[in-house]
């Protein structure tokens, strides 16, 4: 008797090796034909290193490869593999005559659980093991071996492995059909993101203002999406003077790796143990499966109704909402969603959703008999949610969180975008929370205006305006609300149109929108574009820092920043197109560093005298280059050009992007940018911003706005 | 000993057995009858540890047969609809079998290659239904069982292959005590082979006995009444009655002796009693619980 046999004898066996090793003979190609794949990849990686024999690998590069594939890779390959697989080792749990032979057979359950289970994992980790195992060795022959992100990369590419299989596993035995595993499977891994889309998307066409834009309320319930967006690699680089005497400065410096964490890495054991708590609920179901159940699309009792409801709910939003823009949006006044035929439209689709479940637990057609209450039940959950939408009864519209509830705001307006902290100004942020509270409270007319916006003139103007509050409780709240601003209000206090211009205009926004006011903002670069000239230039951090600095003056001097709500024509600016990159250096929660970037346009206009100046001193544009886009254009600027610039100016409100955006990308064609070199200013023809500031200096007061890392100092030239 | 103590189970509200009760002595030969739909094939599954019932004690040997790997391994089942793995051949399920059985018999299964004249090294699901019938034979015989648990075995094969296989089985059952429950429809061929007769009907075993005392508690009489009496009288209880010109076919559930005993009152020309073949027990048994005869198919 051969030792397989000793085993399974043994009171209690939970694995038979016979099963075991039928599995990976039986599912040959499942697990070869990824292997072979995989390994082509550090093959053609070793041809690389062959091909520039002179590089030797560092550990922490090999490292970094490793990190990033168990970030942007594993997920996305495990998802997909594991079903593959697990369609394989329990596809006898689907037909009747293969759970006929298995349960005959003398293994208890639990000896086939394990056994599928592990022979599961076995072909799970097979091509893993082959293709990561090759480049370890090809790696370390090349100088990469670092032991520490060796282990790292096993037990993350181990832990999404069984997550991932376990939650397969874990499907199979709520299901007894074959062809319903896969969906269903999909559909366990991506129902969070795909409902909290839906609902978002309904919510959307009945609230004013509710953005229709993902949430990612329940992300983590996604684990494919939550992983890629959360784990990711972070390699930090040093700079080493290489001395070469070939060279012409006698060395050069080069950019090393000096260290790569797996950011958010812990995120893995959790699922891992997820996971392994999926794979205990699948052994609980398993040891209650019946095996008759085998064909059906849900094979446990008490998930039949879930299934049911599922699938009528999900069909009565979205369906709902794809019958209401067939037949209804045509006949619909105004911008929202109408109840009643919203709700006709929810319990077609939702009857349809009904039946079609009804149908497949069922297996037959006849399903209709009886299915009345159930009817009835779709008929009160449409006419509930359209009410509770249409008549915001859980006062979503009206929603402003408090300061103490949020971790950053982010107000778009005016063309311009503010991130605010609580702690940092909460003065400032408590006025943008009033604008967005006149908004929400005046919601009636601004929908009404917006639709009748056609109707009332030239005086009229529309914008956009955007919130989104970060709350500490991880979920995020976004608003975005397509506005008609008019005179008349912008001068009544308590509309939007007064609240919203007082706060754009205000000195203090004009501040935070140049990054003023220990922000941790740094201006770096900037790009320049002289229209009469046809040249750009990219700024250094010297000049664009100079530049910056005179914005800021000007805007001190009221010259620059102050938004006009009804022209928004570049007639009278100056045909100089000016752009600042701003940096800032944040932390994670682990420690990591990283680098925000924020970029901001600058309309240079006659009057702005700091600005001007400076871009003469540094030698960027000359006198006779200072013309306005009207004196340079004059054909685009007739009463037509204007007519149709208004036209674009509608379609950017309507479609919320900037129709240069959508131009720019079908008929771009790249300008000639200058190397740094070439935009350096010719000392002998221009001062340099040192002298003018310099000069200004001993003639001047001093003014501090402040700045990245402690209180910048602004010259303000006096007189 | 196989014991089925009043088993219930149900599928979506549906009572596939109602009840079922049945004891099958070690080393039978226990043929399990009815008409389709009875419930033959659930209670089978029950045995083999693919079901588990809702109400009731399966046992085998005095043994829950629910998840006890160490009982099944004495157990070997045809089921109806045999499954194979995906390209596996004879040999391949071979060792599967080997693997798994503990009392799986290379050498027999070595001998049963004369019996079974197949292509060892063909795909088995290339093979004709008749062909993977004789290779679930071959296997479930190569792992010697106790129990040999068949649902309809022999369909689809050739009457020599059924004879042989009938020969091999009824040789385990004389040497080795092996005890067979087998379902099936062919009547003619059970009663042939087996000792022991259940009917099913609507999830009930209905009758369990020998077939000897089957055949004893029912009896046909061919019988020739005097003039003027030409229909037979009614307080004799006849399970059924046919006339062919002066003769009575006469069916009454007694033994040969009370039958005619019976009859002597009413002074018949004729009496003949001859014994009743074990399908036409089934049909006029299940004749009384509004079995209609010509729904049987045989």
């Amino acid at each position: 008797m051969n030792w397989e046999v000793w085993t399974m004898l043994s009171k209690r066996s939970f694995f038979n090796a016979t099963l075991f090793r039928k599995n990976l003979t039986r599912f040959w190609p499942l697990w070869a034909a990824p292997s072979f794949i995989g390994a082509l990849f550090p093959l053609a990686a070793l041809t690389q290193l062959l091909r520039y024999n002179d590089s030797w690998m560092k550990p922490l590069s090999a490292t970094e490869i490793y990190y990033g594939i168990v970030a942007y890779g594993v997920p996305i390959v495990s998802l997909i593999y594991a079903i593959l697989v697990a369609v394989a080792v329990w596809s006898y749990l689907f037909n009747p005559r293969g759970v006929g032979l298995m349960h005959t057979l003398p293994i208890r359950r639990e000896g086939l659980f394990v056994t599928n289970f592990l022979s599961g994992m076995a072909m799970m980790l097979i091509p893993y093991v082959i293709t990561g195992g090759l480049a370890i060795l090809i790696f370390s022959c090349f100088g990469g071996f670092e032991p520490v992100g060796i282990l790292v990369t096993i037990l993350a590419v181990v832990g999404e492995s069984l997550f991932y299989f376990a939650s397969a596993t874990a499907v199979a035995f709520v299901t007894g059909n074959l062809f319903a595993m896969p969906v269903l499977y999909f559909v366990f891994h991506f129902l969070a993101v795909a409902l909290d889309a839906l609902v978002c998307l309904f919510a959307q066409g009945f609230l004013f203002g509710v953005s229709g834009s993902y949430t990612g309320t329940a992300e983590f319930l996604s684990p494919t999406v939550y992983l890629m967006r959360h784990v990711s690699t972070h390699s930090e680089y040093t700079e080493r003077f290489i001395e070469d005497s070939s060279h012409r400065l006698g060395g050069y410096w080069r950019s090393e790796i000096s260290a790569v964490t797996l950011e958010n890495g812990w995120l893995i054991a959790v699922y891992a143990l997820a996971g392994l708590a999926l794979l205990g609920a699948a052994w609980l179901l398993y040891s209650r499966r019946r095996s008759e159940s085998a064909g059906d699309v849900v094979s446990v009792r008490w998930m039949k109704p879930v299934f049911r409801w599922g699938v009528t709910v999900c069909s009565a939003m979205l369906g709902g909402i794809a019958l209401y823009e067939i037949f209804w949006r045509n006949f619909q006044y105004g911008k929202y969603y109408e109840a009643f035929p919203m709700a006709v439209c929810m319990l077609i689709s939702g009857a349809i959703g009904y039946y079609t479940a009804s149908m497949l637990l069922a297996k037959s057609l006849r399903v209709f008999r009886g299915s009345l209450k159930g009817l009835a039940a779709t008929a009160v959950f449409a006419a509930a949610v359209c009410c509770v939408l249409h008549f915001d009864l859980l006062g979503v519209e009206e929603r402003v969180p408090k300061i103490r509830e949020v971790k950053s705001v982010t107000f778009y307006a005016a063309g311009n975008n503010y991130t605010f902290y609580p702690g940092e100004e909460d003065a400032l942020l408590e006025q943008v929370r009033a604008a967005h509270l006149a908004i929400a409270q005046d919601a009636d007319y601004a929908a009404r205006a917006y639709d009748e916006r056609g109707r009332n003139g030239s005086s009229v103007t529309t914008t956009t305006v955007r919130l989104t509050y970060n709350l500490r409780n991880g979920t995020t709240l976004s608003r975005r609300y397509s506005l008609v601003v008019t005179p008349e209000r912008m001068e009544t206090p308590g509309t939007y149109d007064f609240v919203l211009d007082r706060l754009v205009n205000s000195a203090e926004m004009k501040t935070k929108r140049l990054h003023g006011g220990g922000s941790g903002y740094v201006v770096e670069s900037g790009n320049l574009y002289v229209e009469k000239k046809q040249e750009a230039f990219s700024l250094s951090d010297r000049e664009a820092r100079a530049i910056w600095e005179a914005v800021c003056l000007d805007a001190k001097a009221g010259t620059w920043g102050t938004y006009n709500w009804f022209d928004r024509s570049n007639a009278a600016e100056y045909a100089v197109s000016l752009s600042l990159e701003f940096v800032k250096k944040e932390y994670t929660e682990a420690g990591a560093d990283f680098t925000l970037h924020d970029y901001l346009d600058i309309n240079i206009r006659p009057g702005m005298t700091h600005t001007v100046d400076a871009l003469l001193a540094l030698g960027l544009v000359t006198p006779d280059q200072l013309v306005t886009y009207q004196q340079l254009y004059p054909e685009q600027y007739t009463d037509e050009e204007l007519l149709k610039m208004e036209e674009i100016k509608l379609w950017e409100e309507k479609f919320g992007i900037a129709y240069e955006d959508v131009y720019d990308s079908a008929s771009y064609v790249p300008r000639p940018i200058p190397s740094t070199e070439d935009v350096t200013p010719n000392p002998n023809s221009a001062p340099t911003v040192e002298d003018i500031i310099a000069g200004a200096v001993s003639e001047s007061s001093v003014g501090i706005i402040g700045g990245a890392d402690g209180p910048t100092a602004v010259y303000v030239t006096g007189g | 000993m196989i014991e089925v103590k009043n088993v219930v189970k149900t599928f979506d509200g549906f009572a596939a057995l109602d009840g079922a009760t049945l004891t099958v002595p070690t080393g039978s030969v226990y043929g399990l009858v009815g008409p389709n739909g009875a419930g033959k094939s659930t209670l089978i599954r029950h045995l083999t540890g693919i079901y588990r019932q809702d109400e009731g004690v399966i046992t085998v040997d005095g043994q829950d047969i629910w998840e006890n790997a160490a009982l099944k391994a004495r157990i070997a089942a045809i089921p109806d609809d045999w499954y194979y793995f995906n390209q596996a051949n004879v040999p391949d399920m071979m060792r599967f079998y080997k693997g798994v059985y503990p009392s799986f018999s290379t050498e027999r299964y070595e001998k049963l290659k004369n019996v079974f004249p197949i292509d060892e090294k063909r795909a088995i699901r290339r093979l004709s239904k008749g062909m993977q019938k004789q290779v679930a034979f071959w296997l479930a015989l190569s792992c010697m069982p106790d129990y040999l648990i068949l649902d309809e075995p022999v369909d689809g094969l050739d009457p020599v292959m059924r004879r042989q296989i009938w020969s091999l089985m009824m040789g385990d059952v004389a040497e080795r005590g092996t005890t067979v429950l087998v379902s099936s429809h062919n009547l003619r061929e059970l009663e042939d082979v087996c000792d022991h007769v259940g009917i099913m009907e609507h999830g009930k075993v209905l009758l369990e006995r020998s077939l000897v005392q089957l055949q004893d508690n029912m009896v046909k009489l061919q019988v020739v009444f005097g003039e003027g009496m030409e229909e037979v009288p009614a307080e004799l209880g006849a399970l059924h009655t046919s006339r062919i010109g002066r003769v009575h076919t006469i069916i009454l559930r007694a033994g040969a002796e009370e039958a005619t005993a019976r009859l002597a009152p009413y002074a018949p020309l004729l009496v003949d009693a001859i014994p009743l073949t074990l399908e036409e027990i089934f049909i006029y048994e299940l004749g009384g619980v509004d079995y209609a005869v010509k729904e049987i198919v045989l």
